[in-house]
């Protein structure tokens, strides 16, 4: 039925039609809604991929629902644990959805807003490279973040982070955390602390007392808002290892339950959407940190547990492995992962005034990216032209 | 005027502005009324180097040249600073040790090089004035979105409503960048001919 | 003239210099009196804003002979102290040439060695004695240092003003832009009890009954924690010369207790009068 409707306005839209000016944004819409008539033509934007990425981006937001799904039961859960309100499963699944529904609004309408225009200003096709980011951003970002404020970093993130450098596929940096990098370094007195993670939280304690119960560890941010004391360690703030595995702890939405991102782990790592490397040697080089941090006495967290906390599991997951940002050689996959874990931990075990190192992390590496890769290019060619001269 | 005068003057401020077209001697604050006595500081050391310089330009030794521009410059920044220091105690305090820094704005010797070593006197002190003022020009303007996005203020007059929430980002260095990258973009998209192909 | 010959390089390389030399020393010389005033008035308007006499904003539309001479109508008497808090030396007040000791970064040193000279300044408000003394340490990027003033008996702090030279504008650079901050110290007191830790900048809010503790600033750990540790290594250096005069005030009225007397006299029982500034509002 749709079909036939897209059928039919089709020659409006083309060129000589009435509305030809349009014509991106109706491709954007048919191809969303199927399977483009022809496939990605030569000379556009796609610079990375060979299979058509509509399809490829679908794949990633499948295996972002499980956190999704979650993270929408946990808001709820942990809203009726702080308020004390023993909520039900379905009105804490309610109460997480009414949540976050408006945060997809603003993420979509003014992403794609932006994508729209700039795509009919150019008069390129819209690139659907958004679709992800702006799935991804409300499970990033505090739930209570105001909305102006999200626009905001949308527009940032999709301008500077992406428009300017020639549209999806030519980005630098994830777009997604580029936004969080936004809001966390534009407010951070709203994007840090540890009352900003559970719904009303925040807005309950702006007439009251001070927080008691200051938290340094992005995980341990998330970690403490009902244990009311400062923080020696996970298991004085009453969070087991099992609970961040779990995931139902306060925190970012997306971002808490370690189980439900691996279920989307393995989903991508099952279709080759995303690589396997990347996220072994993210996780391999968290643990040699930790390790070290251990073993000198910077921290008494062990290595493993590291791994549970905050955006880690995360952002290893789905924003380390970003086809568009990530190393491209095999070789630069495992060092640009490696040194993504290896920064990730340095930051949060270093720096208390920034504590969410995975960001920081990323686009850091984001920004080295092309770099190891052309390293690693020429270091090829140089071994082979070796082997070419010694024959 | 003449016309050869005039263009020595116009040019930097505009077409050839040596932070827009020229990515020279890119420096930043964060508030307006810093900026502006930067701006003027930069602008009486671009000038008098120039034109000291020009004075001299027939009798340095090759060899040294650059010694004796930097001996020269050096010089008149400190004078710059000591004068402030006397006189404009708590803008001075503020800028600390960024006045001094003028030393190693490239638009100084930048200029001195380019210009002032072949040119009269008074074309090279027009030279150098216009080009400190380019330079001042979008110090400027970035400062005062930096000073009114970031702090809602204007030469430390609140503009914007109490209840507009400061953005600190646009406070830390990157974002000086990333407004200037947007005055290029603003300038390039009006003056077609600096577009690279 | 050849000018690429060595004689005339070096004679005329040697001319520019000297002639650099010579425009830079005499503008020197000129200028230096005038410099010094400024950072002379500048220090004391600190003190002056610490200890309540008028505001930092307010004297910075004063000439500096005003602020010298508002300095020198309302201090005391100014001097130097030792380690073990005995007096060692005065410093001048008269208002044409004031001492101050204002090397705070030398004295910082000093402190570590067991050897400082420290500063007490002490000034007439409404008929009772305000002593002011400064702190120094280091904050994120650069040197913090502020001055803080005490009551008669040094019991209560009744003003603070801190300043920095390169903190983070809208994080760091707080701790002397927002008055809310520096406002928090009036009515503490300084922990005598613990000299280690006398006083305390608490990250996500100071516990209500804790007199010797204030809210740090969100978004400014580094910053506070610096100052966190300028304020107790300052404090401990003064200990016994705060000691001394907490003391003498305890034998005097008899039923006050050192460090957290809040008892009795009735002057202390404005101590816990609401000062839970809402940090998060910051």
């Amino acid at each position: 039925m749709a079909k036939n409707f897209f059928d039919k306005v089709r020659p409006t839209f083309s060129k000589g039609g009435k509305l030809a000016w349009l014509h991106s944004s109706f491709d954007a819409f048919e191809t969303f809604f199927y399977v483009p008539n022809r496939v990605t033509r030569k000379g556009c934007t796609h610079v990375k991929d060979c299979i058509d990425l509509k399809r490829l981006l679908i794949i990633v937001v499948i295996a972002l629902m499980p956190a999704l799904l979650f993270g929408i039961w946990n808001l709820g859960y942990q809203h009726s644990q702080v308020f004390g309100l023993g909520w039900g499963f379905w009105q804490m699944v309610w109460y997480g959805f009414v949540k976050i529904i408006p945060l997809y609004l603003v993420s979509y309408i003014v992403g794609l807003g932006i994508e729209f225009a700039s795509a009919q200003m150019k008069g390129h096709e819209v690139s659907e490279g958004y679709l992800v980011s702006g799935f991804i951003i409300p499970l990033i970002v505090p739930v209570d973040v105001p909305w102006w404020m999200l626009a905001l970093a949308v527009a940032f993130a999709v301008i500077i982070g992406k428009e300017v450098f020639g549209g999806t596929g030519m980005n630098i940096w994830n777009p997604a955390l580029l936004a969080r990098a936004f809001l966390f370094f534009s407010y951070p007195s709203k994007m840090s602390g540890d009352t900003i993670w559970v719904g009303g939280l925040s807005k309950a304690l702006a007439g009251g007392t001070p927080w008691k119960g200051g938290a340094v560890v992005d995980a341990v941010s998330g970690a403490t808002p009902l244990s009311h004391a400062s923080l020696d360690g996970l298991s004085a703030a009453g969070t087991s290892a099992w609970n961040l595995f779990l995931g139902d702890i306060p925190g970012a939405v997306g971002e808490t339950s370690v189980i439900a991102i691996l279920i989307g782990a393995l989903l991508l790592i099952g279709t080759g959407v995303a690589s396997w490397k990347i996220m072994c040697s993210s996780v391999l080089g968290a643990l040699f940190v930790g390790w070290l941090g251990t073993v000198g006495g910077v921290t008494d967290i062990p290595c493993w547990e590291q791994l549970l906390m905050g955006g880690f599991a995360f952002g290893t997951v789905f924003m380390a492995t970003d086809p568009v940002t990530s190393a491209q050689t095999e070789t630069g996959k495992w060092i640009y992962g490696f040194l993504i874990g290896a920064l990730c931990i340095t930051v949060r075990l270093f720096n208390p005034g920034y504590p969410e190192g995975m960001m920081l992390a990323i686009l850091l590496m984001n920004t080295f990216a092309p770099l190891i890769d052309h390293y690693v290019v020429n270091a090829n060619v140089k071994r082979r032209l070796k082997r070419a001269k010694t024959v | 005027m003449n016309e050869d005068l005039k263009k020595t003057l116009l040019n930097p401020i505009f077409k050839g502005n040596p932070i827009t077209v020229l990515v020279l001697g890119i420096c930043s604050t964060v508030q307006l009324k810093g900026a502006l006595v930067m701006a003027l500081s930069v602008i009486i050391v671009t000038g008098l180097s120039s034109f000291v310089v020009s004075l001299l330009r027939n009798s340095i030794p090759n060899r040294v040249r650059i010694i004796v521009q930097l001996v020269v410059v050096a010089m008149m920044v400190i004078l710059v600073d000591q004068v402030l220091r006397a006189y404009a105690y708590s803008i001075d305090k503020q800028l600390s040790v960024y006045i001094g820094l003028i030393i190693t704005n490239c638009i100084v010797m930048g200029r001195i090089e380019a210009f002032a070593l072949g040119n009269k006197p008074i074309p090279s002190l027009l030279d150098g004035l216009a080009n400190g003022a380019g330079y001042g020009m979008i110090l400027v303007i970035v400062a005062f979105f930096r000073e009114l996005l970031g702090s809602g203020t204007l030469l430390g007059f609140r503009v914007l409503p109490a209840s507009y929430v400061p953005n600190n980002l646009v406070i830390l260095p990157p974002m000086a960048l990333i407004i200037l990258g947007c005055i290029v973009w603003v300038q390039r998209s009006i003056q077609k001919d600096l577009q690279e192909k | 003239m050849n000018t690429n010959s060595n004689v005339y390089t070096v004679v005329y390389t040697t001319i520019i210099v000297v002639i650099a030399a010579a425009i830079l020393a005499i503008a020197a010389m000129a200028l230096k009196p005038k410099q010094d005033a400024n950072i002379k008035a500048e220090t004391i308007s600190q003190m002056l804003t610490a200890a309540g006499f008028s505001s930092k904003e307010d004297l910075a539309k004063l000439g500096n002979d005003q602020i010298l001479k508002m300095y020198s109508d309302n201090i005391k008497t100014a001097f130097l102290i030792d380690a073990q808090g005995n007096k060692t030396g005065e410093l001048e007040t008269a208002v044409n040439d004031i001492e101050l000791q204002d090397n705070l970064k030398v004295e910082n040193k000093n402190i570590a060695a067991g050897d400082p000279s420290l500063p007490v300044y002490v000034f007439v408000k409404d008929g009772a004695e305000i002593n002011v003394i400064p702190v120094y340490g280091a904050g994120l990027w650069g040197p913090i240092w502020g001055y803080i003033a005490f009551d008669a008996d040094c019991a209560k702090i009744v003003g603070a003003y801190f300043d920095h030279e390169s903190e983070t504008p809208g994080l760091g650079a707080k701790i002397k832009d927002e008055a809310w901050f520096r406002e928090q110290f009036q009515g503490k007191s300084v922990n005598y009890g613990n000299p280690e830790r006398s006083f305390r900048i608490v990250k996500g809010g100071a516990p209500k009954d804790d007199n010797a503790a204030v809210d740090a600033i969100t978004g400014a750990t580094m910053t506070c924690n610096g100052l966190d540790a300028a304020l107790n290594t300052w404090f401990r250096a003064y200990m016994p010369f705060l000691q001394k005069k907490a003391g003498a005030a305890a034998t005097e009225v008899d039923d006050c207790c050192g460090g957290d007397c809040c008892s009795g006299d009735g002057e202390c029982s404005d101590c816990n009068h609401e000062h839970n500034h809402n940090h998060q509002e910051g």
